[in-house]
Order: C-alpha cells, then sequence, then structure tokens
C-alpha cells in the first residue's frame, strides 16, 4: 500500500511541485488548500499520470478546520506517512508602523500557527503509527532578515525553533520532523508581481549560482527529507538557494 | 541509477564512510575512483565495487601530500578523462588534550582534514571547470559545532572545512558546481573506537534524539543526493546528519 502524504499550499506554487513530486513516487496525496480552483487543478495533474490524490479544502489558521480535515484523511486512509506545510507566503511588503495588527497576524498565523495547528493534529495519529515524517517550511530570511517583511520573518524563524522542539519531542515516536528553507524561488504568486528580468537581474546581484530557484528545485528537496535518504536527520533545516544564504 | 556514467573520486575510500559512500555511488551507476594511503583497504572495496557491477580505479595517495595528490589526479584523469564529483572523506582523528598535544599531532591533523581538503579541491576544481559542471563534498562533523574534549585539533580542522566549503561554493558557482558539507554524528566507525571502549561506543544513542549512533550507510545516503541532478540548487550547506544531536 502507497504511504499517505498531506500537503499544505498543494494547490500552488512550491506546494503544486512538492505533490507532483511525491505521486511520482508513489505516494497518496491530501491536498489541503483555500484555493480550490488551484487545488482541483493540481488534482487533476496527478490523477492524469496515475497518481492517487483529493482535496480539502482548509483555511490552516483555524483549528477545528484543520482537526476535522485530519480526522477525516486519517478515517480515509487509516494512516498518514507524510505532512508537507508547505501553505505560506509574506503577503505584504510595508514598514512596521503602516502594518496592523490584523495584517500581522493574517502573515503569522498563516505560516507559523498553520503548521503548528496541522502538526498537532497529524503528530496524533503518527505517535500511533510509532512513525511519520514531517517537513515545515522557512526560508532563509528566516535566518536573515529582510526589511518590510517583519512578520513573514519571524514566523519563518519561529518555524525552526518550533520545529527543533517538535523534532526532539517526537524523535523517540519514530517521527522526524524537519524544515526546508527555499530561496527566492519562482512561483506564481511571485512573478505576477515580478518579471523574468527583474528576476534575473537580481540573481545576477544577490545569488552565487546566477538564478532563482524553481518550485521543481524546492519539491526536490523536501521529497529528500520525508524520503528514505534522510533517516537520520531530525531537526535540521535544508536551505535550497544557490548559495544565496550559507549558514 | 541517477549517477549513471559519472567519474567519483573518494578519498579516505578503504573503510567507513568512504567505503559506504563508494558503494552507495557504485549502486547508482558511478565510476569509482578509491584513495587512500590505506592500499589493502582500498582493493578489497574496489572488490565490493566490482561486485555491484561498478568499475573502480584505486590509487594510494595521501591527501596532505601535494606530489601524491596531483598523482592521484593524474591517475583518473588517464583512466577516465573527466570527474564530476569529489567527495573529501579522508581524515584522521588522533586524541590529545590541548596543553599536552604536540606541535606534530596538530599538523598532522590540520594537514590531512583540512589541508587535504584544500589540496584534492584545488587539484579536480579545473577539470569541473571546463566542464562547467561537478559536485564536491566534503565530510566534516558535529564537532565542527559544538567542539570535543581532546580534539581541540580535529574540532578546528572539521569548523575550518565549513568555512572552507562556503568560500569554495561562492567561487565555484558561476561554474555551476556545487559544494557542499554533510557532518555525521557519532558512528559505527573505527575512528570513535580510538579512544572509546566498545559500551562507551554505544552508551552515546541514549543522547541522541533518535536513539541510535550512524551507521555509515546513513551518511553515504545524504551524501549520495548532494551527488545527484535533485540537489542541484543546493550549495554553500552544511546537513548535519547525527540523529538530531545537534540542530542549528
Amino acid at each position: 500500500m502507497s504511504e499517505v502524504a498531506i500537503v499544505t499550499g498543494g494547490g500552488n506554487g512550491i506546494g503544486r511541485s512538492v505533490c507532483l513530486r511525491f505521486a511520482q513516487a508513489g505516494i497518496s496525496l491530501a491536498i489541503v488548500d483555500c484555493d480550490v480552483e488551484g487545488a482541483e487543478g493540481v488534482r487533476d495533474e496527478v490523477k492524469r499520470t496515475g497518481g492517487n490524490a483529493e482535496i480539502y479544502r482548509v483555511d490552516v489558521r483555524n483549528a477545528t478546520e484543520v482537526k476535522k480535515v485530519v480526522d477525516e484523511i486519517a478515517r480515509r486512509y487509516g494512516r498518514i506517512d507524510i505532512l508537507a506545510n508547505i501553505a505560506g507566503g509574506s503577503f505584504y511588503r510595508k514598514r512596521i508602523e503602516e502594518l496592523t495588527w490584523n495584517e500581522w497576524k493574517e502573515v503569522v498565523d498563516v505560516n507559523l500557527k498553520g503548521s503548528y495547528l496541522f502538526c498537532r493534529e497529524v503528530a496524533r495519529v503518527m505517535v500511533k503509527q510509532e512513525r511519520g515524517r514531517i517537513v515545515n517550511t522557512a526560508s532563509n530570511y528566516g535566518v536573515t532578515g529582510s526589511a518590510m517583511r517583519t512578520p513573514y520573518c519571524a514566523a519563518k524563524a519561529g518555524i525552526i525553533g518550533f520545529s527543533k522542539s517538535l523534532a526532539m519531542e517526537l524523535a523517540p515516536h519514530g517521527i522526524l520532523v524537519n524544515v526546508i528553507a527555499p530561496g527566492p524561488t519562482d512561483t506564481p504568486r511571485v512573478m505576477s508581481r515580478s518579471t523574468p528580468e527583474a528576476r534575473l537581474e537580481r540573481a545576477q546581484r544577490e545569488i552565487p549560482f546566477g538564478r532563482t530557484g524553481q518550485p521543481e528545485d524546492i519539491a526536490e528537496g523536501v521529497y529528500f527529507l520525508v524520503g528514505p535518504e534522510s533517516a537520520y536527520m531530525t531537526g535540521q533545516t535544508l536551505h535550497v538557494n544557490g548559495g544565496l544564504v550559507m549558514v | 541509477m541517477r549517477l549513471k556514467g559519472k567519474v567519483a573520486v573518494v578519498t579516505g575510500a578503504a573503510q567507513g564512510f568512504g567505503r559506504s559512500i563508494a558503494l552507495s555511488f557504485a549502486r547508482e551507476g558511478a565510476r569509482l575512483v578509491l584513495a587512500d594511503v590505506k592500499e589493502d583497504g582500498i582493493n578489497g572495496v574496489s572488490g565490493e565495487v566490482a561486485s555491484a557491477g561498478a568499475e573502480a580505479l584505486t590509487v594510494r595517495a595521501n591527501v596532505s601530500d601535494e606530489a601524491s595528490v596531483l598523482n592521484l589526479k593524474d591517475q583518473t584523469l588517464k583512466r577516465f578523462g573527466r570527474v564530476d564529483i569529489l567527495v573529501n572523506n579522508a581524515g584522521i582523528y588522533p586524541h590529545s588534550v590541548t596543553l599536552e598535544m604536540a606541535e606534530e599531532e596538530w599538523d598532522r591533523v590540520l594537514d590531512t582534514n583540512l589541508g587535504g581538503n584544500f589540496l584534492c579541491s584545488r587539484a579536480f576544481v579545473p577539470e569541473m571547470r571546463s566542464q562547467k559542471a561537478g559536485r564536491i563534498i566534503s565530510i566534516a562533523s558535529g564537532i565542527a559545532y559544538r567542539g570535543a574534549k581532546g580534539g581541540s585539533h580535529y574540532a578546528a580542522s572539521k569548523a575550518g572545512i565549513v568555512g572552507l566549503v562556503k568560500s569554495l561554493a561562492r567561487e565555484l558557482a558561476p561554474d555551476g558546481i556545487t559544494v557542499n558539507t554533510v557532518c555525521p554524528g557519532i558512528a559505527d566507525t573505527a575512528l570513535p573506537r580510538g579512544h572509546r571502549s566498545e559500551e562507551e561506543l554505544y552508551a552515546r544513542a541514549k543522547q541522541i534524539p533518535l536513539g541510535r549512533i550512524a551507521q555509515t550507510e546513513d551518511i553515504a545516503r545524504v551524501v549520495t543526493f548532494l551527488a545527484t541532478d535533485a540537489a542541484s540548487y543546493i550549495t554553500g550547506q552544511a546537513l548535519l546528519v547525527d540523529g538530531g544531536s545537534l540542530m542549528l
């Protein structure tokens, strides 16, 4: 029987590529997203290639919804092998005095609280199984900071601290918790606010490799962190950024 | 077969991590150059590589000796005409508290562990540059970050590797060469047995979140990942493979 993975934010961008990479490896997918249209598109892509996927519409900030959907997935498949928390985003570029409390909450809750809520519900299932893999998504900005992105950087740094603590708690149960930290990545959301020329100019200025990341680059890193090759790694952060940040 | 046709040089290939890395690469279709000062050891591993269906060249090499490293490069290019992957794994770990450490021992550890990385990387980089592709993977240690009583030279050499690797990653990125470090925790190899009993070695598992010391295959699998196309956008990074002992 194939492994079962929950991918949050699976309807777009990096999450979509993670779904496609997992499906290629024969993993059954529970695609979680608030964007139903995006999620349906990814589900259909997966099914066209002979994979197995279902979609679940969830606001990752809502504890009741998260619990309900994790219960439903656990019942449907009888197991959850992998949780990839990809849902997130920086949403705003604002100086702190311009940022409203609601905007701050939105960014911190989607990125950090959403990961916490999914980890909490899925961990209950994985502890019973005595095995499981969790990957949370940070960012190079979680380590370096970035002007005009205070809540995003706080949330991403928070994800690293949270994931290390969870890794310690869950290690005795055979559950590994690691973090993927993408650098600047050409997702549709990012590209809608930029141009290929501007991205290339930035990459050549800042990134040793001279190009920005593709969602597929990140998906390979995530797949490594849920696969057999990383079986002795936990509490670690894998930076996939073409050398932009070396920690 | 993710490394089909690639030529990989592995230093310290006679035993431990080097042996497991070589065998893992062989199973992925790579052609191997096995380098070590221990000739019997690499001959044995060469036989294992052949059993896995891969080709291997053995070269007796001392990574801290410039002429020996140049010979390693020449032999490699003569036999295979190219090099795609370099694994800087050769290392030594004699035990001495700092105040009683002989200067000669300090030099030997730094020259082998850190200097060997420099010499081997320098030797193979021109070929990788001309190919506009290459992978350098250096084996450091969790001790680079946390230090070790009786191992100040070892810790200095391994932390030095992390700095060397980041700098090399920046220098070589424009040529499509990635440079990364794998940092193992305590492992089931000969190296820690130099200063620990079997009981002490396995008792360390209690302090490790995942509850066991590393097997050489745990490290080899991560090195293999870094050598494949899947890791082509990862450079300048240090991956701790230590069962959660350190989380940085």
